[in-house]
Formats: structure tokens, sequence, C-alpha cells
């Protein structure tokens, strides 16, 4: 496997060794430089109304969109909308439709049968791009979500974290995400939201913490050596956060540095002079779903925008739980979803539907508005907009919602519907990958080739 | 069905196993060993006769060690080594696709009913294959709760200094992965954790300064030597067992470190805590040195090791002083050792932390915090509100724990524990009256006890509206230990042209829909009168006789077994008559919770064993808890690399 893993990289070559890798492949360094690819998937469960997401025509789709994307209808010719891509069956797992909906999403993998009650599926495809990507930037990936992944329910003796998990680092590390914006903030720019809040009274991060974390790694190292394979396992978790953290040190460092010698007119800046400045960060006090699920939409493309990541991932609601009184109703999101054509339930959900779909739209549209290199930043962005179910009322998986925004760098062609794509979820994973220019080593998943015809 | 399966399992041991049972009360130990030889050499010879023939004829030729094996299901390894713990869910699957008629498949070769039935009934046999084996214990990182409590006793800090770490999924003890970033708010904990222990530079130390870092070093000492002396103490607390020398050359390397960096004694002693909070053997627990295992890779849990996990169930924090001076005598794996300790620590007031880390979950109130509720059908659920609830089903736990009542009052009891807010729900705003929580005795049949408790009632329920189904499916999960499958995919939709008439329907008329269809009525038929027998509580756990639609409320039932019931207390009565299942029920989540793991394989074995004890005290509290902490997966531990050793020979 030809691939620069950020592992390797740390432990063959230390650190600081890290940094001069970094400058040389930092992307505006150069004024001709191409800025680079950013990937991002956003979730929401259950599924949708048919009828009232997928496009008449392919014909029509830009001059009279559906209802459900309605909210996308200015950016409309920067999405691509596929119907046809179908999720991975989920038999033997057929009682477990909401466990799967969202750990398949971007494995396209199914757990395995004789390990079920284990985290053991394979790794995702946001992670597969960190990989290859996060190497570049102060954070390798960054996994969002809206409410705390701590609903518990066991279907067919499936691990209960499969219910709540997208994004897996190996097959059997699950990703927790993080739902505090203040957390997130602090930890993408050191730095708290200004003029206010108080999350946070600490000291950033120092040299002097990165020195000592070197000791205390080469401590837990010893400790490991005495454990038997599976605890060393358990420990490898925690070796790999002290890691990223001395990571974030060193990049740190590295920014600081950086910013000095630009100050000092040693080196250009990174920044066209074009560029839109970075966007402000403004947290919302009050627990309304959508200035909650738009900040950490602004908190995503903030961290695409300075380049402090290039892959993200956010699940804007997790298979249950939600409820959404902003729009006038109480009852949860799942116990709609079976409304066996019942009118009320099926406009609740459409309801909930152009909900997730328009803060999906809140956030691709800010970045088409946001210059970048000559374009926009959504130019050089792959947004997915999805579900891990077509139907919730039936748990259907033969066509799932899928929104695709944005160029990919010119690797996509927008503003088409696809009314009939032939291909499976893991194909469209590998297709984005590729387009977001990762060198992969193997399909995604249950993917058997890639959909051409989303290319440009 | 579910109902009858479980109490059918259950009562398939063969009459001479109760002979056997009852010999053991002479001499248990010598008697269970031999007993469980017996049993086990019995399940290995019928495994070989009956089962393997019929396996190999009838799932081996889909289901084998070749691709592509049908439905990612393999027998191969399974019937190698048919009870390794890997294998139970596999064979309990099997068994019910067999008992169900789906396996084998139409057109495939079919055994005869006997043979069918042999193969199901063989299930019960399938634990006396296990070898013992105490499961593995792989080293466990402190929950959130239990960080935030350690740094508690360590540096008397509020434990809600942890808040900011993000929440666990807990579910049968697995803990979700280290996040990438939590390192780093470790690292910000520990700040703080320094910021309000430690005195501003150039002032007096701090009376917590002293205790941890002792005297201030007097000039022309050795400050390293020092350094050293001061590790070895902080790291005994806060690894909570001797550090190794090779922990303790990392610690003074770090305080090594501080004095190159230009910093005072006290300063680096300082970055030394830092490293010590955010090294692996604080945030973990793990082992004192290299454990000696036997040869079949099993190894008894060192006394510092068994400190924690105890101290760690039943107080949600570290060990105190004492534990820690009887496991440095190596004294405390002793069974009267180890029995008076758990006295001691569920007589002290931390063992409410048994409540907040597993009650709270067991009776599905921990999350009654966040839950909505309609706030226009509901405003009675104020943060008061919740907080009485959740307090009310803490202090019932907590009572039946302190006075070792039989676990039979959580389904039946004449007293709770009310204030003035939630003593509004149970109608008795007049009597109960002001903020503080009591005993309260109860006249009402139909309350008392898990089933009519508010906090259960509301947690079981629609933001709008009650769930008999929800219910139904509470009570035979957490009361009485059954298994309710998920609903099949793909329910099949009511008729459109049926709409108009259902909408008519009350609710109760509308979920009985779910018997007519064949595929619902298997588990509905016992969900649902459950449910419904609760329907008179309303969705926070108020009584009422008509719903929302003043339609009056029928909430009588009948259960398998022609066990009629008209209301919540009848069907308490017959619960509580299932006194074996409740408390077998019981002692299974609390071993899950305290071994960390979900029970396979022996584990079965050790259960029955504790129900034995338990039958003959009356099910009492506190000998649950202490059958669990003397069991001995409990007090052992399997090493992971000699199992695979064992395996590939």
């Amino acid at each position: 496997m030809s691939r620069i893993n950020r592992r390797d990289c740390l432990k063959g070559l230390g650190v600081s060794l890290a940094l001069p890798l970094m400058d040389s492949l930092g992307w505006a360094d150069t004024k001709a430089a191409k800025p680079p690819v950013r990937l991002g998937f956003m979730y929401m469960p259950h599924g949708v109304i048919m009828d009232q997401f997928w496009p008449a025509s392919s014909e029509t789709f830009l001059s009279s969109p559906p209802p459900a994307l309605e909210s996308l209808r200015p950016v409309l010719n920067q999405c691509v909308v596929m119907k046809g891509i179908s999720g991975v069956p989920i038999a033997p797992f057929n009682g477990a439709p909401h466990a799967l909906e969202l750990s398949t999403w971007l494995t396209a993998m199914l757990p395995a049968a004789d390990k079920r009650h284990e985290i053991n599926i394979a790794i995702s495809a946001d992670q597969i791009a960190a990989n290859h990507v996060g190497a570049f930037t102060a954070l390798p990936s960054l996994e969002l979500a809206t409410m705390p992944q701590t609903w518990k329910e066991n279907q067919e003796g499936l691990n209960e974290g499969y219910y709540s998990h997208c994004s897996f680092r190996s097959p059997t590390q699950a990703v927790p995400a993080e739902v505090n914006p203040r957390n997130v903030l602090y930890r993408l720019f050191n730095k708290q939201e200004r003029g206010g809040g108080a999350a946070h009274e600490s000291s950033p991060l120092s040299s002097l913490d990165r020195s000592l974390l070197d000791i205390v790694l080469g401590g837990a190292r010893d400790l490991r050596r005495t454990l038997p394979v599976s605890d060393q396992r358990k420990l490898d978790e925690y070796l790999d956060s002290v890691r990223s953290v001395e990571r974030r040190i060193a990049a740190i460092e590295y920014r600081q540095k950086d910013a000095a010698m630009e100050k000092a007119g040693v080196r250009a800046s990174k920044r066209h002079a074009s560029d839109s400045p970075p966007i402000e960060i403004r947290i919302p006090d009050g627990e309304k779903r959508s200035e909650y699920m738009q900040v950490m939409c602004d908190l995503n493309i903030l961290a695409f925008q300075t380049d402090t990541t290039r892959v993200s991932t956010y699940i804007g609601s997790t298979p249950n739980g939600a409820s959404y009184p902003e729009l006038g109703f109480n009852d949860q999101h799942h116990s709609n979803t079976h409304h066996n054509d019942d009118p009320e339930k099926v406009r609740k959900i459409a309801r909930i539907t152009e909900f997730n779909i328009a803060q999906f739209a809140y956030m691709v549209k800010k970045m088409a508005n946001l210059r970048e290199a000559g374009g926009t930043l959504l130019d050089n962005c792959i947004m997915m907009w999805g579900s891990g179910l077509e139907d919730g009322n039936k748990h259907t998986r033969e066509s799932l919602p899928f929104v695709i925004a944005g160029k990919g760098g010119g690797s996509i062609k927008t503003g088409r519907f696809f009314s009939d794509t032939k291909g499976n979820q893991g194909d469209l994973l590998t297709t984005l990958l590729a387009c977001a220019g990762i060198p992969i080593d193997r399909p995604v998943g249950i993917a058997t080739k890639q959909i051409e015809e989303l290319k440009a | 069905m579910a109902a009858e399966a479980a109490t059918r399992h259950r009562s398939n041991t063969p009459a001479w196993l109760g002979l056997c049972l009852i010999l053991c009360l002479a001499a248990p130990d010598v008697l269970a060993a031999a007993n469980h030889d017996a049993l086990k050499a019995d399940a290995d010879q019928f495994f070989r006769d009956r089962v393997t023939p019929f396996v190999t004829t009838y799932c081996i030729p889909c289901h084998q060690n070749k691709r592509p094996t049908r439905g990612g299901v393999n027998f191969s390894p399974a019937l190698k080594t048919p009870g390794h713990a890997a294998f139970t869910e596999h064979w309990k699957r099997a068994d019910a696709r067999v008992k169900a008629n789906d396996m084998p498949p139409k057109g495939a070769p079919q055994p005869s009913d006997a043979d069918r039935q042999m193969f199901t009934e063989w299930l019960p046999k399938l634990k006396y294959l296990s070898d013992k084996d105490p499961g593995p214990f792989v080293i466990r990182r402190l929950t959130k709760t239990e960080y935030g409590n350690t740094l508690r006793d360590l540096f008397g800090v509020d434990p809600s200094i942890a808040d900011g770490l993000p929440d666990e999924v807990s579910g049968q003890g697995y803990l979700n992965s280290l996040s990438s970033l939590q390192l780093e708010q470790y690292l910000n904990i520990a700040d703080r954790v320094l910021r309000q222990i430690a005195a501003p530079p150039g002032g007096r130390p701090t009376d917590i300064e002293k205790r941890l870092f002792g005297p201030s070093i007097t000039p022309g000492n050795d400050a390293r030597q020092a350094a050293r002396k001061v590790a070895r103490s902080l790291a005994r607390k806060a690894y909570r067992r001797p550090p190794t020398e090779a922990e303790l050359d990392v610690l003074v390397a770090t305080f090594d470190l501080g004095v190159r960096n230009k910093l005072a004694y006290q300063s680096a002693l300082h970055l030394m805590l830092k490293a010590v909070l955010v090294s692996p053997q604080f945030l973990f627990i793990t082992p004192a040195g290299d454990a000696a295992a036997s040869s079949n890779g099993i190894v008894q849990l060192d006394d510092y090791q068994l400190a924690s996990r105890l101290s760690y169930l039943l107080w949600g924090t570290m060990p105190d002083e004492q534990l820690m001076t009887l496991a440095d005598n190596g004294k405390l794996h002793e069974p009267a050792v180890l029995k008076a300790q758990v006295k001691r620590l569920l007589d002290d007031r931390r063992s409410r932390a048994l409540f907040d880390g597993f009650g709270a979950h067991w009776l599905s109130v921990g999350g009654l915090k966040r839950q909505v509720f309609d706030p226009a059908l509901f405003p009675q659920m104020t943060t008061a509100m919740r907080q009485a609830m959740y307090d009310e089903v803490r202090l019932f736990f907590q009572s039946i724990v302190r006075d070792d009542e039989s676990v039979i009052r959580f389904v039946d009891s004449k007293y709770t524990y009310l204030n003035g807010t939630v003593a509004e729900i149970y109608g008795l705003g007049k009597t109960v009256q002001g903020p503080e929580m009591r005993k309260v005795l109860l006249r009402d049949g139909n309350r008392g006890g898990v089933l009519g408790m508010p906090g259960i009632l509301a947690a079981t329920s629609f933001p709008n509206r009650t769930s008999p189904v929800k219910r139904g499916v509470w009570v035979l999960e957490q009361v009485l230990g059954e298994h309710v499958p998920a609903a099949p995919p793909d329910v099949p939709a009511l008729d459109k042209q049926d709409q108009g008439s259902v909408a008519k329907l009350t609710l109760r008329q509308r979920t009985e829909l779910h018997r007519t269809n064949p595929v619902c009525a298997n588990c509905h038929k016992i969900l649902d009168p459950i449910g419904f027998g609760l329907e008179k509580f309303d969705a926070i756990g108020r009584w009422r006789d008509r719903d929302h639609n003043g339609q009056p409320i029928d909430s009588t039932g009948e259960l398998p077994g022609a066990k009629r019931f008209s209301g919540p207390a009848d069907l308490k009565a017959i619960i509580a008559g299932r006194d074996a299942d409740v408390a077998r029920n019981l002692a299974e989540k609390l071993l899950a919770y305290a071994l960390g793991r979900k029970l396979e394989g022996y584990d079965e074995i050790v259960v029955d064993e504790l129900m034995a004890d338990l039958a003959r005290d009356g099910y009492r509290m506190r000998s649950l808890i202490n059958g669990v902490v003397t069991s001995y997966p409990f007090l052992h531990r399997r090493i992971e690399e000699h199992r695979r050793l064992n395996e590939q020979n």
C-alpha cells in the first residue's frame, strides 16, 4: 500500500520532522497551486417521503425541483442528485434497520456477524480520506453530531455503538463525534468564541506540553509491552489520542511561525488577496435546533476555509430520540416515519426532511458565496447529504436519497439529476474519494466500480 | 410466546439436576465441581451423538468453511469448539430458526419433527460445553463519572470539573472509544486541577500541596531524590497500585523536564503531577505488573485490581486507604475479608454510585432529564419534577440495598419516597409537601414498586402519549429479563381503506390490530396486555380512568397460563409471583455491569449457581451483590494471548 500514513509518519520521523513535510505540501505556498479538495458528509436518519424528494425528471430538475430540495434552489446548478444508488442489503440483520442505516452509511459494509456484539465493521470513507490528506492539516478529520451518541438500543444483538456512529477509524474503532460547538471552536483554533462563552478557562497548549506528552508516551509504550494482546488494543486508542495532540501542538507552532514570517515579510501570505476573510462564529444561547445545526455548519465551513481539516462528517441527527419542537410538533422523528400513509404523519416527515436539507443548504449556499482562489469555496468541495434509508415507513434501501454539492475542484459535473443510476452506496463513496483525489487501493465496502457519469 | 419460551427454558433442568443442587448444599465446592464435570461430560456426549449429525446433515451443506458462506453463517468452527463463548449467539439463532421452521429452507432436505425438537431442546445444555472461563477483562478506562469522582477524592475538587468530557455509550459495559481529541481535554482538566490546588508562584504551599508533595525542599538536599519520593506516593494513589521503578523513571523524567525549563522545585512537581493525570495508568485500571498466568491463560486478579474493581462498582470512585492497605497485605481476595468490605462499602453513602451507575440505567431513568415531553400537554415536567422522579427511584433502590430486602420489593412494595413535587403525580399533594424526599407508606395497591413509579412510567412514554408497547417491552426486558426481538422490517401497512375506521378506534383497539397479524401476534400477545395493564397511568404516571379522548380505559387482560388481571395491582402480583425470574434478571444485569461485558458461555453456569444460593435466603439484595462480587469471573481474568495459542494448537 503506497500511501502517506500519518501514524507511520509520526512514528518513524518524529513530530519535528513532520513539519517540513507539512511545509512542502501546504497548498497555497505557491501562487499557482490549486486549493485542495475538501470532502464533507452530512446525515439524516429514517429516509424521506419519496414523491416529495425525487425530482420529476432530468429536464425539470433545475427549473422545478421537488419540495424537499426547494431550499437548495439557488445552488442546484452546483448539485447532483442520483436515483438508484442502493444501500447494503442488511440480511442477516433484518431486525436492525436503524442500527445499520447509520453505521453502513460511510462503510458500505455490514458488521461481522460472528462478532456482532463488538464494533467490527470496516474503515469508513471519511476516515480513508483522512488517512491520506489528514497529515497536511492540524486535524486529520472533523466529526460532529447534533446530539450525544448515547442512544441505546440493542437490535439483533449488535453493539449499541452501531446505532449512533458512522465514522470508523478502523474496523474495530468507532470515532466519537463532538456535540458542543464551543469545544469544536476551541479545538479547531485553540481559541474561544469572540466576546463570550466561558467553556474553557484553559491555557493554550504549549511546547512544554508536547515534551511532557513525549515522555508520557514513552512510558505508555513500556506499559503496553507488559500487557496481553487485548489490553494492548485498548491502549492503542490512548496512544493514538496522545499522538494527535502532539500533532496539533506542532501544527499550532507551525502556524505561529508562519504568521510571524508573513508579518516580517519573509514569506508571501498563504491566502490569496481576493479570498474571503474567515467567517465569524457566533454560538447561540437558546435551544433552537436550526441555530444549533447552523453553528455546527459554520464551524465546518470555517475549518475548510482555513484548511484546518479537509474531511468532515456531521451526523445531523442519530436514528432515534430526535424531535422537532421548532416545526410545531413534539413527537419523535422515528414514530412518524412509520406513517402508513397517514397524511398527518407524512406531512411531518416531509417537514423534517425539508428542515434537514435546509440546514445542509445553509452550509453549501454559504460556501458558494465565499471566494477562494478565483472561484468559490464550494467549487473546491464535495459535500454529500443523505440518509441511510429510502423509505422509513418500510425500511427500504433500494434507492438511497443523496444530494452531492460542489464541483470537487472540477472533478464533478454538477447541475444534473440521474433518474436511473446503476450502482450501490460503496460505488458512490469510491467515486467521491476518487474525485477528491484520494488514491484508493481497494473499493469501499461492497463497491465493484465507480459511477463514471458523475465525473466531469 | 417469549415469556412461555423463557420459562420453559428454565424449567428444562432435569429432575436429577435438582437433586444435585440439593446435595450441593452439603459441601458446595466439591460437589459443584463434580456436578459440573458430570454435566459437561453428558453435554459433550449428547453434542457428539445427536447434535453433530444434525448440523452436518442439515446445516453444513450451505454454512461451512467455504466461500461464499450463505448469509455469513458458518458452522465449521462452531462444530469444533461448540462451547466457545463466541458461538453462543450463533447457536441461539440457529435454534430459533429451526424452531420456527425457517431452516433448513424449503427445498432442502428436512429433519423429522423429532429431530427438530431434539435440536431445539438441546440449547439449555449448551452452557455445559463451555470451559470454566472468567472471560477476558480488558483494561478499562474510567468513565466520565468515575474520573470526576477520582479527581474529587485525590484533590478535593468538584467532580463537575469533568463535565466537558463527551458522554459515553456504556451498554453492556462497552465504553465507546477514546476520541482522538479527548486527551487534550484530559490535559486541560489537569491544568484546571493544578490551578485550583496550587498556591500562586512564590506563595506558601497550600494544605493539599503539602499533603501531596510533602515539605518544601531545603537547599542542599537532592531535589531529584525528593521528587522520586513524591512520585512514588503520588503514583500509588493515582495509579491505585504501587508504581514500578520504570514508571517512576518516567515521572522523574517529567520533573527533569521542568527543571530544564527553569521551573522551581514546586512547579516542576506540578508538571510531574500533570504527567500522572494524563498517564494511561491513571486513566485506565491497569494490573500491577506482569501477571503470571496458569497454562490455560487464567489469572486471579491481583488485590489492587480487585480493590479498584470493587470500589468503582460500589462507589464509582478510587479505592480508599483501607482497601489499599488490605491489598498491600494481600488479604482483600479472601472471601470473608471481601464480604466485610462489601458491607462497609454499601453502608457508606458513596454507595449511591451503584444507583447512578447501574440502577438508573437498569430502571431506565438515566435519560429522564433530557427526555422530551410536550410542554403543552405536560407542563408539570419541570426540572424539579424530573429530579424528584429520579430521586424517588433512587431512594427506593437504595432502601432495598440498605435494608437488604428481597429483590421482589422492586416489584411489590408498600412504600416509596416522595416530596411535594412528585406527590402531585400521586394525588398526594395535600399530605406530602415541601422539597424534601421522605419515606411514604402507600395505601393504593396500584402503586408501590417499579411498575407504578412515575419516573419509570414517564421514561417509557412518548412525548405526547403513553406507549403500551414500550411499557410492555420494558417490563419483559428490564424486570423479567426476557429478550424481545425487534419488530420485523417492512411491517405491513394497515389497509388504506380502513383508515377512516382506524381513526375512530381507541389506542387499545388500534394496538390490538397487531394481533390480527400472525407475524406480530407472537410477541404482541404478551407485550400488549402488560402495556395495557398499565394504561391507567398516563404518560407522566398520573392515575386516570379515561384517555385524552374521554374514552374509558380498559386495563384488564390475560397473560399466558390463563392469568387474568384487572389492573396494575393484579398485574404487579402476577409479575411478583415470578420471583426467580425477577431475581435472575437482576443478577444477570448486575454481573454484566460489574464485569463490564456481556454474559456468555460459562457465565450462565455462574448465574445458575448464584441463583441456587439466592433462592435459599429469599433473594436478598445484599446476598445478590455479595454473590456477584465473590463470583469466579469477578475475581479472575483470562489473558487473551494464551487463549489464542491454545486455539491454534
